[in-house]
């Protein structure tokens, strides 16, 4: 490589060699004096990887954002790559939205995209990621984001490494009632806080399967590239209920119940107490399939229940203090609080976070305005990873069927080599990170 | 075969077999080592081998490292065997992996150098080096980046070295791998090296995120003196290090990196400057401000407006009077957004300058004032808002009286009363009207010696124990509780690991009711009442108020409830007065509870106009379902009404009242709609929330009601209801 020249603009960097990737940043559109039009050459190009079912939602909350053009996505299965194809094409009245198969011919190709939604199933979601960041884009991933500690860390050095702009889809953390209830804790009108209950999934259980399903004809790799769509896992034969979401409940490609709604419930109780960079210490088991009850510990007294039950809706949360307690759930039309005063500073606190942090009630577009900035998003990756971690530390206490310490400093277990061991899985070839 | 052979044989079996049997478990049960060893050196099938090396682990000692390493160079198994060996911490798995280098080719050997990356082994340097070289360029990118995990100074030497001499393709992993190293080295403590990467990957010309990697590990790992660095880029016509190093300040710490961001802000260009401001906004180091304040009174307006935003963010005192002097802005948005950043400035002292504001002589200041005052809601505002309530500008008054309903928790009620009745315009008695409402629902206590406790059970949703709390709850309420959360603590947990509920009968002002709640939820036992000198407080007003004031207060008699409430409410209906007489109807039929309904269906039959009649016919059909009686006396009190419901709208609600009532004489009544084409969808719906309830007790009505629902519907959540019931009561019926 030679010496560069560095005068370059954002896009005249994109006609550089293949090699080299897009620009990182982009100006600001209220710079640009354009009464917020946002010229071509300033919009976020965005790409997607692995988007279905959940991901066309985040794709339909991105593609109406003015600064938004989404140009191109890859899958490992034809037949969804092609679905978003059309709801891109169909939004923008064009036959433009590019596919690929093939993640690493995606990523060195085009270098024009700046961000990319990853959206596949939770076995690609920090590989892809880290791919993509290594490869000079900003990522949103839904969650979970990560199936193992050693996966986290991967992604928070990457992020870090190459100061990529990332979120993980907690949306709860840009949603008016869970960030009154936070602001609640924050502002210490809750008094004390001594507990907090997160909601686990109200299906499958801790302990997941280890069956692989029937063999089936393996379709032409063109329709499903099976050796890519297993990625970093180990290999099974072929069955198409996998690629049609059947994949949930199997170790190798899932969190357990504790990890489906635990990555929204568990970052949600971690921010809100202050802990969004750091893991629980201690995970006390339970005697039952789901680890409904388990008690964990934070280094800072504060104790996280998991709780399957005693929500109307869904992905719940409860913080409670010396001074009352406040709840919040998808479903709730406002907060449960201990105190109908409570309810009194609900607008207060909401527009305070906004204008103290600057952050919008719109996950995608916290996202979309730190792609510009350059600063951390609200779910980061140190929050994803530390939060996951709870996740994978709360699971390991239950496949170990013991109690377990956590060391947050060393991430690693106290006295549990066992324990330790199950912090990584090794990622099958040619997928390593 | 011999004796000792076959028993040799089923020896084997029964290891494996045994063995086999934990596959479905993520961890193998203690002392089964053997047994999983056994497997692997097996025949057993691809899937048992993968369960075996999986546990193997997890448990795994020395004693299984040489059976997995024999099966690294089995394309099948190979990813398998590393997933077992990986995790093991005895150094005889380096050893293996190395081994394995020399003979493996293709994606097995890529997998092995990533293991020993992710295990750091220093001793494998050499080898990784000839691995970087390697043709296969997948096997060469893998070795960079593990060199890069192993990260000491051998590691990154090659690397250095590869990096001048590598193809292009793998110029990004070689990359990665030296980033890994600085950062190893860096935490190593030995900065120098870890420096000399950083700058070299500066230097070259690098994918964009590497140069801003590097430039970000330059400064930072330099210390204290990373400073001019940062210092130089931010002057860099180059975005991408610009940025970078923008970046880089937002992980500094101290004072010194605040100076020197502020000093090279004026020299920046717009967008730039965007960028550097929110850094500052973000490190909320007070010394930004005097830097921050000059950008937001002057400039390019996007400048501005970004500065304004940061100021709340750091959240020091003295950015008010800027934000205060900016409220006058020409410019609309630059006032609106300072409005917000001062309603977000945290402190006493802004709340202290705000009540200044609004006793200010100009009208324009006191409305801001009200409208930050209104967002922060600061404690102790009753006498300020009662001084502005009597201010000579009506605007100014409206929005005050407003106010004190929702935030002068400590004004008098009297005085809220003396308000509406000295108001003298429209909007002033609205104001008033809303204040006193608020008021009154804010203040209304539920009394615990209306509610008597009958029976509360606590315990498991479907199979499993439970407890009669009936006592404990009693206690509660008797010291004044009248939200009680089901949860173990208030009741011990009778049936352990399962979801519970709280069921408790009781009677409120009378009315016997059964609430049940899951677990963690709260029942609440009354409805709260209004105080009694408030109600008095109102009554004694009407005699004195004009028309549009009692109008107002007949209003807020319905929020207040009660039963002296209501009779007021019944007077003013004989009221002389056309108008009064007239609201007074209204809010008798909109009244909250079933103790107006014998006057709302006389009222249906001797209201003098139509305008009341539908008033009251809608009253009616909204109260019925209210009263604590049985389903038949409900439905008789609606069949009643049938004669007078002429207007589809009445049709409609009333078949939304009919869903809540359980009873096949309900159901019977709902279909009998169901040919109406204006009061189709309602029937269906009606029709489908009384069967799921009656389902069980009468499953051949529902089954025939059901059937017939499904061929009136298209839309499809009564469709999907009206057919999961449909399954049930044929279940029912023994179909």
């Amino acid at each position: 490589m030679s010496k560069k020249n560095s005068n370059l603009t954002r896009r005249a960097f994109l006609k550089r060699a293949a090699t080299v990737a897009a620009v990182p940043y982009i100006v600001p559109a209220s710079a640009l004096g354009l009464d917020g039009k946002v010229p071509a050459s300033e919009r976020i190009v965005l790409g997607g990887i692995g988007i279905g079912n959940r991901g066309s939602h985040d794709l339909r909350w991105m593609l109406p954002e003015k600064d938004v053009q989404f140009v191109a996505t890859c899958d490992a299965q034809r037949s969804r790559a092609q679905a978003v194809k059309k709801i891109v094409d169909t939004r923008y009245g064009n036959n433009d939205c590019v596919i690929y198969h093939d993640m690493r011919q995606f990523l060195a190709e085009r270098t024009d995209i700046d961000a990319l939604l990853v959206t596949t199933g939770d076995r690609w979601h920090a590989l892809a990621s880290i791919m993509a960041m290594r490869a000079g884009k900003d990522v949103y991933s839904e969650k979970p984001s990560s199936m193992t500690i050693a996966e986290g860390q991967g992604v928070v050095e990457t992020a870090r490494r190459y100061r990529r702009i990332y979120q993980t889809g907690t949306q709860r953390l840009s949603e008016g009632n869970f960030t009154f209830c936070n602001e609640m804790v924050r502002t210490g009108r809750l008094g004390e806080v001594h507990t907090v209950r997160a909601h686990i999934a109200p299906w499958d259980a801790a302990e997941m399967r280890h069956d692989w399903l029937p063999a089936e004809p393996q379709p032409p790799k063109e329709q499903v590239d099976w050796d890519t769509w297993l990625g970093p896992c180990p290999w099974r034969p072929y069955n198409s209920a996998y690629t049609r979401g059947g994949w949930r409940g199997f170790y190798d490609f899932h969190t357990s119940c504790i990890g489906e709604w635990g990555a929204h419930t568990f970052a949600q109780c971690q921010v809100a107490i202050g802990a969004a960079d750091t893991s629980a210490v201690e995970y006390n088991y339970v005697n039952n399939k789901t680890g409904d009850g388990m008690v964990t510990r934070f280094a800072n007294g504060i104790k996280m229940i998991l709780q399957l039950g005693g929500w109307r809706g869904s992905c719940g949360v409860r913080y409670e203090g010396t001074e009352g307690w406040v709840a919040a759930a998808d479903g709730y039309s406002k907060p449960d609080v201990s105190s109908p005063a409570m309810m009194d500073d609900f607008r207060k606190l909401v527009y305070d976070y906004q204008a103290q942090t600057q952050r919008p009630m719109s996950h995608v577009r916290d996202f979309l305005d730190c792609v510009k900035s350059r600063r951390q998003t609200v779910a980061n990756a140190v929050m994803m990873h530390r939060s996951m971690t709870t996740v994978h530390a709360a699971n390991i206490c239950m496949w170990l069927k013991r109690d377990l310490r956590f060391d947050p400093v060393k991430e690693e277990f106290v006295d549990d080599a066992e324990a330790n061991r199950l912090r990584s899985r090794a990622m099958r070839d040619p997928w390593i990170i | 075969m011999s004796k000792s052979r076959m028993n040799i044989a089923l020896l084997i079996v029964f290891v494996l077999a045994s063995a086999l049997q934990s596959f479905g478990q993520t961890i193998a049960p203690a002392g089964s080592e053997g047994k999983l060893i056994a497997v692997l050196k097996s025949d057993a099938s691809r899937k048992e081998k993968a369960d075996a090396c999986r546990q193997l682990g997890v448990i795994g000692t020395k004693a299984a490292i040489a059976p997995l390493a024999a099966l690294l160079g089995d394309e099948e198994l190979s990813h398998m065997a590393r997933y077992g060996l990986e995790p093991i911490p005895d150094p005889a798995v380096d050893e293996a992996f190395r081994d394995a280098l020399g003979r493996l080719k293709g994606r097995p050997l890529v997998g092995v150098i990533g293991s020993i990356g992710v295990r750091r082994d220093p001793v494998a340097v050499p080898a990784l080096a000839e691995m970087a070289q390697n043709p296969d360029v997948e096997a060469a990118r893998a070795a960079a980046r593990a060199l890069g995990n192993i990260g000491n100074p051998a590691a990154a030497r090659v690397l250095q070295y590869r990096l001048e001499h590598a193809a292009v393709e793998n110029q990004l992993d070689i990359c990665e791998g030296l980033l890994r190293c600085a950062e190893r080295l860096s935490a190593d403590g030995e900065r120098d090296a870890a420096v000399a990467i950083y700058d070299k990957l500066r230097e070259i010309d690098a994918p964009h995120q590497v140069r801003a990697g590097a430039l970000r590990g330059a400064i930072l790992a330099r210390g204290g003196s990373g400073v001019r660095l940062l210092r130089q880029h931010l002057r860099s016509d180059d975005y991408i290090l610009f940025s970078a190093a923008v970046q880089a300040a937002q992980e500094l710490r101290g004072t010194q990196v605040t100076r020197v961001l502020t000093a090279e802000l004026n020299e920046l260009p717009a967008d730039n400057q965007i960028l550097v401001i929110q850094t500052l906004a973000k490190r909320a180091d007070a010394e930004a401000l005097p830097a921050l304040f000059t950008l937001a009174k002057g400039g390019a307006k996007a400048v501005r407006l970004e500065a304004i935003r940061a100021l709340p963010q750091i959240g020091h005192a003295s950015a008010m009077p800027v934000l205060v002097q900016l409220l006058a802005d020409s410019d609309g948005e630059i006032s609106q957004t300072a409005q917000e950043s001062l309603a977000a400035l945290p402190g006493k002292q802004i709340d202290d300058a705000i009540m200044e504001m609004l006793q200010r002589s100009d009208t324009a200041h006191q409305l801001k004032a009200l409208e930050l005052i209104e967002r922060r809601r600061p404690a102790g505002v009753t006498r300020a808002l009662l001084e502005a309530s009597k201010d000579d500008d009506e605007s100014v008054r409206t929005a005050s009286i407003r106010m004190l309903g929702d935030m002068g928790s400590d004004v008098e009620f009297d005085v809220l009363v003396d308000l509406l009745l000295s108001a003298k315009s429209t909007s002033e008695i609205r104001s008033a009207e809303r204040a006193l409402s608020a008021k009154c629902s804010r203040e209304a206590k539920p009394s615990a010696d209306k509610v008597t406790i009958r029976r509360a059970v606590y315990g498991a949703v479907g199979e499993g124990g439970s407890a009669d709390v009936t006592e404990k709850v009693a206690k509660m309420v008797a010291d004044g509780a009248l939200s009680i959360t089901a949860s173990n603590a208030n009741f011990g947990d009778p049936a352990q690991g399962v979801v519970k509920q709280l069921q408790i009968e009781f009677t409120a002002d009378g009315v016997t009711q059964v609430k049940t709640v899951r677990e963690n939820e709260s029942v609440t036992l009354a409805v709260g009442a209004t105080p009694e000198p408030y109600v008095d407080a109102l009554l004694s007003a009407m005699d004195r108020a004009s028309t549009a004031q009692k109008v107002a207060l007949l209003r807020v008699l319905r929020v207040a409830r009660g039963a002296k409430s209501l009779d007021a409410v019944r007077a003013a209906t004989r009221d002389a007065d056309a108008g009064v007489r007239s609201e007074a109807v209204s809010v008798l039929c909109g009244w909250p509870s079933a103790e107006a309904l014998g006057d709302v269906l006389k009222l249906t039959k001797t209201a003098a106009d139509r305008k009341a009649k539908i008033l009251a016919v809608r009253g009616a059909i909204r109260l019925i379902p209210l009263q604590a009686i049985s389903a038949a006396k409900k439905l008789a009190e609606f069949k009643e009404l049938l004669p007078l419901i002429e207007r589809d709208e009445e049709k409609r609600l009333l078949l939304g009242s009919l869903a809540a009532v359980p009873s096949s004489e309900a159901l019977t009544m709902a279909m009998s709609y169901l040919d109406d084409a204006s009061a189709r969808s309602e029937a269906c719906f009606a029709i489908v929330a009384i069967s799921e309830k009656i389902v069980q007790q009468e499953p051949g009505k529902v089954i025939n009601a059901l059937q017939k629902v499904l061929g009136a519907t298209k839309n499809r959540d009564v469709t999907r209801r009206a057919r999961a019931t449909l399954r049930e009561a044929r279940k029912a019926a023994g179909q």
